[in-house]
């Protein structure tokens, strides 16, 4: 168990930069995220907490001790690698076996340590396999065990259930969190996929091109996101986004996009260029037109059985999702009119810095 | 129907590479146990009709008497055929080893590891491979007699290690690039370079180690134009050039294909017993 601290982690690859000056604070026994497209630095920041890449500059350390130089070895982690990658050689038990092989521990203990392991995820059948005999689910469990056998200071999970089909991800993604809040051990899991993210962690950290976009609980990433990126990329359907202008008057502040007027809740912000953000069950979608409502077009009906989403074109033709009752009957081509919820919307500044948050508490990247 | 004509067909075609392949291997293998006046009989017999082992015993140095009292002597090569036979053993076995300690970690580290100039240094392992063997025999010729090398062991080892190495190590880059990336995970579990290399890759790819030990054993045993210009007529000659001499004397056809079933005999075994890594060495998979 530690505290996992990165002090302006900056990693180069030739030119590239992966990591832009990174700090981020891991909680002991926190279950921490990493999200965010591919390529944006999130698995080289696993890597660079593993000891398995060396940053370009900046610290890494571990209960406050300064591991950067350390080896993943000495740094005492455990990591599950992309697709359960496991020696395709060796049989579950010598897979796991070869995790205490330098522990120095004694035969007894070894095998006491392996049946425990085998015990908490289930696997004690599938010891004598080998990985190709394993289906992915089981191979998945071999290379946890083999991660929860050396009682690793932290778990380091790069894509852990990205190879494995909806239904069984769902399973394991269960399985992980329930695990990891049994052993009460740091776990550090790199994704791109915002549900994952969503359910496992305890905070999410969502990074973009190198940088730490937002960091915060899952409610806070959703509810009340800091930047563009972060509105964008988290939720689905996506949140709409409409850009258009702040316009000031009265001592009110009004959000215009063409022929649309809109007065949010929360106004903040100077006039000029912005960006309107409005979750799809915000969206309200009416038949007549009532005040700071656009005139839209129905462009397809997706039923979901609880609810559905349709997809609807605003006069330019921009793609907006709006969540509605299952019984909602419209075809497409219908002319509708649909209503942003005042009280929940985000207005961004053009450099995708969000103006309306008032009681924003999130930590941001310098 | 035209399932049944194109098995037909596949028939044909497996029976037409089986004659192609295994037909000169049972015509020798069949004169090894015929006379040589039954091998000069036409139309030459299509199986020996009174095998005897004669030959066998005659390129060994022995005399065989046949059934009707006719005896056979001893092959006058019989010390070249064995001790061409002893000194092919040991050229062999010493050039898988030396190939396999070279080639293990250089193809490993090509296939697995960045440093500077790699791409030139692999142009250059290339550039061995491409050069015939023959256009090197002149120069190492020439050298070797300066050395003292020419007529040796040692020196045929070396010049067959300049063929087998870049060769080796050329084929075997190709798999070890495709083996799954379990290094990462050896440093995880605290293993250094130099281990992961010995206790996690080589047991991995042991497919690959064992068919590269078997293209330099097979290469080096088969071995003919640097034997013949470099160790031919030295008491280091080595077996195919020494069967050559047979074909420069007065004819003993039965002698001839004794010793070519002689030298066949190693290749068949190892075959035969590494076939099930050699079947296994898939190169896109190498884990299945």
């Amino acid at each position: 168990m530690s505290r996992i601290q990165l002090e302006r982690l900056h990693k180069t690859f030739h030119r590239h930069v992966a990591v832009r000056d990174l700090d981020l604070t891991i909680e002991n026994g926190e279950l921490l995220v990493l999200l965010g497209p591919s390529g944006c630095g999130k698995t080289t920041t696993l890597n660079c907490i593993a000891g398995l890449e060396a940053p370009t500059s900046g610290r890494v350390l571990f209960d406050g001790d300064d591991v950067t130089a350390a080896s993943p070895h000495q740094r005492n982690i455990a990591m599950v690698f992309q697709s359960s990658l496991l020696y395709p050689h060796m049989t579950a038990r010598q897979n796991i076996r070869t995790s205490l092989a330098k522990q120095r521990l004694d035969r007894g203990e070894t095998e006491r340590r392996i049946a425990e392991a085998s015990s908490v995820l289930g696997i004690e059948g599938l010891l004598d396999k080998l990985p190709s005999q394993l289906s992915g689910g089981e191979r998945q469990r071999v290379a946890t065990a083999k991660a929860i056998v050396r009682q690793p200071t932290a778990f380091l999970l790069d894509e852990p259930l990205a190879a494995l089909d909806a239904a069984l991800r769902l399973t394991l993604r269960a399985e992980l969190v329930n695990l990891q809040k049994r052993l009460g051990t740091t776990m550090v899991v790199v994704t791109h996929d915002q549900v994952e993210a969503m359910t496992m962690g305890d905070r999410i950290a969502v990074m973009n091109e190198g940088r730490l976009e937002q960091i915060g609980t899952p409610d806070e990433i959703y509810n009340r996101p800091a930047t563009l990126f972060v509105a964008g990329f988290v939720g689905s359907p996506p949140m709409n986004l409409i850009q258009g202008e702040i316009a000031m008057g009265d001592g009110r502040v009004r959000f215009v996009s063409g022929d649309f007027a809109f007065e949010p809740a929360q106004a903040a912000g100077a006039a000029g260029p912005s960006t309107l953000g409005v979750r799809p069950q915000h969206l309200h979608v009416r038949a007549g037109p009532t005040d700071g409502a656009m005139p839209v077009t129905v462009f397809a009906v997706e039923h979901l059985g609880r609810e559905s989403v349709v997809i609807l074109e605003d006069d330019r033709r921009n793609k907006l999702h709006a969540l509605v009752e299952p019984g909602f009957a419209s075809r497409v081509g219908d002319r509708l009119h649909a209503a942003p919820d005042p009280a929940h919307c985000l207005l961004f500044d053009p450099a995708g810095q969000v103006l309306s948050n008032p009681d924003r508490e999130t930590e941001r990247s310098a | 129907m035209s399932i049944r004509l194109s098995s037909v067909w596949s028939w044909l075609a497996l029976a037409i590479v089986v004659i192609w392949t295994l037909l000169p291997i049972y015509w020798f293998l069949k004169n090894s146990f015929l006379t040589p006046d039954e091998i000069a009989r036409f139309p030459p017999p299509l199986y020996p009709l009174e095998p005897t082992p004669a030959a066998f015993f005659n390129i060994f140095g022995f005399e065989y008497e046949l059934a009707d009292g006719t005896i056979r002597r001893g092959s006058g090569q019989a010390n070249q055929i064995i001790r061409g036979f002893y000194n092919s053993l040991i050229v062999s076995a010493v050039v898988t080893a030396v190939t396999l300690v070279v080639v293990l970690p250089l193809a490993y580290v090509f296939a697995r590891l960045d440093f500077a100039h790699k791409n030139k240094l692999l142009f250059a392992i290339l550039l061995a491979v491409a050069l015939p063997p023959v256009s090197t025999l002149i120069p190492f010729y020439a050298m070797y007699v300066r050395l003292g090398l020419s007529g040796t062991l040692v020196g045929l080892i070396i010049v067959t290690l300049t063929i087998t190495i870049p060769f080796v190590t050329w084929m075997l880059i190709g798999y070890f690039r495709n083996l799954p990336q379990v290094e990462r995970l050896a440093r995880i579990d605290g293993f250094s370079r130099f281990e992961t290399f010995l206790k996690i890759i080589v047991p991995l790819g042991r497919s690959g180690v064992a068919v590269a030990a078997v293209i330099a054993f097979l290469f080096s045993w088969n071995e003919y134009t640097y034997a013949l210009m470099l160790v031919n007529g030295t008491s280091a000659n080595t077996l195919p050039a020494a069967i050559s001499g047979f074909l420069f004397q007065h004819p003993e056809p039965s002698h001839l294909a004794a010793s070519l079933a002689l030298t066949i005999l190693p290749p068949a075994l190892v075959a035969f017993f590494l076939q099930r890594h050699i079947a296994e060495m898939n190169l896109v998979d190498p884990v299945r």
